[in-house]
């Protein structure tokens, strides 16, 4: 075996001792950057999970600013046919059956972590991205719409008819299953914002708060951290990226 | 006879359907917007023959990555390669006018990408063709 | 182990040409339903986002549970040894190829990229039962076909038995994967219990029996082909015993959801709140298609003729597509629970009972399914011998002659080979005139006696 002589002298001592008091603060320097914009070429992993924190205190029933910032962000034509038209979004008023105790939310993909959507596809179009977001390939969906009936938000929609004036940002196709994809061409650019939520917060009513659950010193862990709020049939443990408070 | 004559006759069928095989490139019209940059991100050549793998590979990288490079975004391509016509429109990938299916009609290969993907730029980049046509 | 039973190849005849004809327009009206749907998407079904899949999918459904329990007639004999039911063997796998083909295909036009079929085929997410099934599918086309050729080719009759018995095992896996793409499915409270596997193996073997039957029933009336009381009283105990299995796993599941409060909102809306499910369910399924079937099986004169079992059968198909339709489509219409507690109300439908009107091009679709299972087994049973001459009590008793066991037996049993070798070769069976065919069945049955018709 090898002996390594350990050379310390003092001219090592001080570079060796310099390195790592510059490679200790590093990380308060670039770490910070990469939990907001990755370079383009690199892939998403896991050091994100992107999600929602909605409040319900701060919804409003007679405010639709989400949705229609969702549908002209993505797209999304109206073809006058309310039970096949896409819905990535939508306002869901509840009333309480006894103490007519009423609220409303916005209702979209909830994007689990064990989603029953994903382990339904035949073909793994359906998939979890390593950021958190439950995404559906549609090279790869034949539209079976198995993942339709597996979700318990009623999150997805199958498009039934030819469309042809898409938005580059967003493909999407007759044949296909789709869902709310927390407008991740927006994520991938680091904007750090989604449509529902920007719309949501210049109307005034910041309602909707986007943000990275995995890091510690975003707005949305904070307040995770601060109040108290629940998952949507919580007991099916899915553990969503979607949190809601106020309800 | 009769099957001396079926043998004929699936022949010629077969003959019929097939020879779109023999469609060359050289004849085709192309409408390529030289204006926006002189060459495109590959060889002509290597891009002519090998223009799905890069597609293809990219549609990986993007959905299931993430990752958003512009030299083979398919939104880069449309937006070099597909310029209005004469009266500002663009033209419908179900056309020859189209730069995709110029190629694809005559060889009879279903682009199944526009069934989905933007076949025409967006807005904005539009808006800087016309101009620059003008100019 | 040989087969001793004399097959026959089916000439084209009026009954197969007025029921090819029925089943190449079903093909056609299937087609043009397709090629539609392709074209312009299915906003034109009534299938939307909330009914997801309709009555394509129960079509698809019925004929994949009827090919399985198709193939049980044929186990009957091979795996439980009751060789009475051995002439109907072949034409049991067969029957059990077609009705898988059918249903597959309304399966795969249905899809929302049919074009898409060879990514279904190569790429795989192992968790989703629904890959599984791609390889339970055409991996029992291929287990079917091997288990005929046991049965077709005489010097491995001796294999039937084992082959038939993994073909057992395999449709009632297959069964088993068709039950959990509902059973796996946690979202909805109508399905998610592992109950309705076993519930569609017994539909299966009731829906495969009686569908059998009327199979036999055309060929006795339509083909020539003479159908005994023996093999009618076979039937008829199947029928009676299936009838009851599948009413048992009814009654439990339900009683069982009822028990639990949590269920009640989607029992109460199936049994008792008045919409169509509740008149499928009742009259359909329970009266239509248990209680008359089995008043008419219980009945001295009906449960002896071959038209009475005919009745029964149908009544039984007509019962089992209602209760795939109940299956199927009320469990998607009953609103998903998010809050319990609270009134749900959006512009996606949330907390309402969504309404399926079926669409003409579902339906054609479906039909489109069924005609090219009719075809594939009209055009197989004219090009291999799959059919049996004759199904009247002297045939079916000639298959129940026990194996030889003396040597002496066994030497009779090589000539009596040798004769009907040698019979074979002298005259064969499609140089026969039909005429020849039919004055010969004629005489046999006139030497029986037919059992007793309405």
């Amino acid at each position: 075996m090898k002996k390594y002589k350990i050379k310390l002298d003092r001219r090592n001592f001080l570079k060796s001792s310099g390195m790592l008091g510059m490679s200790s603060l590093a990380p308060g320097v670039f770490f910070q950057e990469l939990a907001h914009a990755r370079p383009l070429n690199e892939p998403a992993s896991s050091k994100n999970r992107w999600g929602l924190l909605i409040d319900a205190n701060q919804c409003s029933e007679d405010c639709n600013a989400c949705v229609t910032a969702c549908n002209e962000e993505h797209g999304i034509e109206d073809f006058g046919r309310p039970t096949t038209d896409t819905q990535y979004i939508r306002k869901l008023n509840l009333t309480h059956e006894d103490s007519g105790e009423s609220l409303t939310i916005p209702m979209m993909c909830q994007h689990c972590e064990n989603p029953p959507c994903v382990d339904v596809c035949p073909t793994g179009a359906s998939f979890i991205r390593a950021d958190g977001i439950v995404l559906v390939n549609k090279h790869t969906c034949i539209g079976c719409r198995y993942c339709m009936m597996s979700c318990p938000y009623k999150a997805r929609s199958f498009i039934h008819e030819n469309l042809e004036n898409q938005v580059p940002h967003t493909p999407r196709g007759k044949g296909c299953v789709e869902s709310c994809n927390l407008c991740v061409h927006k994520v991938d650019k680091g904007e750090n914002t989604t449509a529902c939520a920007e719309a949501c917060n210049k109307d005034g009513h910041q309602a909707i708060l986007f943000g990275d659950l995995n890091d510690p010193e975003s707005e949305i862990s904070k307040k995770l951290n601060k109040y108290k709020t629940t998952e949507v049939r919580s007991d099916l443990g899915l553990n969503t990226a979607v949190r809601y408070r106020g309800i | 006879m009769y099957k001396i004559l079926s043998i004929k006759i699936s022949l010629a069928l077969f003959l019929v359907l097939f020879s779109g095989s023999s469609i060359t490139h050289e004849n085709i019209n192309h409408n390529i917007d030289i204006s926006s940059g002189d060459k495109c991100v590959e060889p002509t050549d290597i891009m002519r023959a090998q223009h799905h793998i890069f597609i293809n590979h990219q549609s990986h990288e993007t959905v299931v990555n993430g990752i958003r490079t512009k030299k083979y975004s398919l939104n880069n391509c449309i937006n070099c390669h597909i310029k209005p016509l004469a009266d500002g429109s663009y033209p419908s990938v179900k056309t020859e006018e189209h730069f995709c299916s110029a190629c694809h009609i005559a060889a009879a290969v279903k682009v199944e990408c526009f069934d989905c993907h933007a076949s025409k730029p967006y807005k904005k980049v539009a808006k800087k063709n016309i101009e620059d046509s003008s100019k | 182990m040989r087969d001793k039973t004399d097959y026959i190849i089916v000439e084209f005849s009026k009954a197969i040409f007025i029921y090819g004809l029925v089943a190449m327009s079903f093909i056609g009206l299937g087609f043009y339903s397709f090629v539609t749907l392709e074209h312009e998407g299915h906003w034109l079904t009534g299938m939307n986002n909330q009914i997801v899949w309709g009555l394509p999918h129960v079509f698809a459904i019925f004929l994949i549970i009827a090919a399985s329990g198709v193939l049980n007639i044929a186990s009957i004999s091979s795996v439980f040894n009751i060789k009475i039911y051995k002439p109907l063997g072949r034409l049991s796998a067969l029957l059990a190829i077609s009705l898988l083909t059918g249903g597959l295909i309304v399966l795969v036009l249905d899809l929302g990229r049919p074009d898409r079929l060879i990514v279904a085929m190569t790429t795989f997410n192992f968790k989703s039962i629904f890959a599984w099934n791609v390889f339970l599918y055409s991996g029992f086309m291929a287990v079917v076909a091997l288990y005929l050729w046991m049965m077709f080719e005489a010097r491995y009759n001796k294999f039937v038995g084992k082959v038939g018995t993994f073909a057992f095992a395999w449709r009632v896996t297959l069964t088993t994967g068709t039950g959990s793409i509902f059973a796996f499915l946690v979202a909805k409270e109508a399905y998610n219990g592992a109950l309705l596997a076993p519930l569609f193996i017994a539909l299966s073997l009731l829906v495969g029996t009686a569908f059998f039957y009327k199979i036999l029933f055309w060929m006795d009336r339509g083909l020539g082909i003479p159908l005994g009381s023996e093999i009618i009283k076979r039937f008829r105990k199947l029928l009676i015993y299936f009838i009851f299995t599948v009413f048992y796993i009814t009654i439990l599941s339900h009683l069982t959801n009822l028990y639990v409060t949590k269920n009640h909102g989607y029992e109460f809306f199936l049994l008792f709140s008045g919409n169509i499910y509740t008149f499928l369910f009742w009259g359909c399924q329970m009266i239509i298609g248990t209680l008359f079937p089995l008043l008419i099986l219980y009945n001295k004169k009906l449960s002896k003729s071959a038209s009475g079992l005919l009745y029964a059968s149908i009544l039984v198909l007509f019962g089992g597509f209602s209760m795939l339709y109940v299956i199927i489509i009320s469990g998607q219409a009953f609103p998903l629970d998010l809050f319990p507690g609270y009134i749900e109300r959006s512009s996606f439908f949330d907390g309402v009972e969504a309404t399926y009107v079926p669409s003409i091009y579902e339906f054609m679709l479906g039909l489109g399914g069924v005609g090219i299972a009719a075809a594939i087994y009209l055009f197989a049973i004219m090009v291999l011998d799959f059919t049996p001459r004759s199904l009247d009590n002297a045939a079916t008793a000639m298959a129940n002659v026990p194996e030889p066991v003396t040597e002496e037996q066994l030497e009779e049993e090589k000539e009596s080979q040798e004769e009907v070798v040698d019979e074979k070769s002298s005259v064969p069976t499609d140089q026969k005139t039909t005429e020849e065919l039919e004055t010969e069945e004629k005489n046999k049955s006139a030497d029986e006696g037919k059992p007793a018709e309405e």
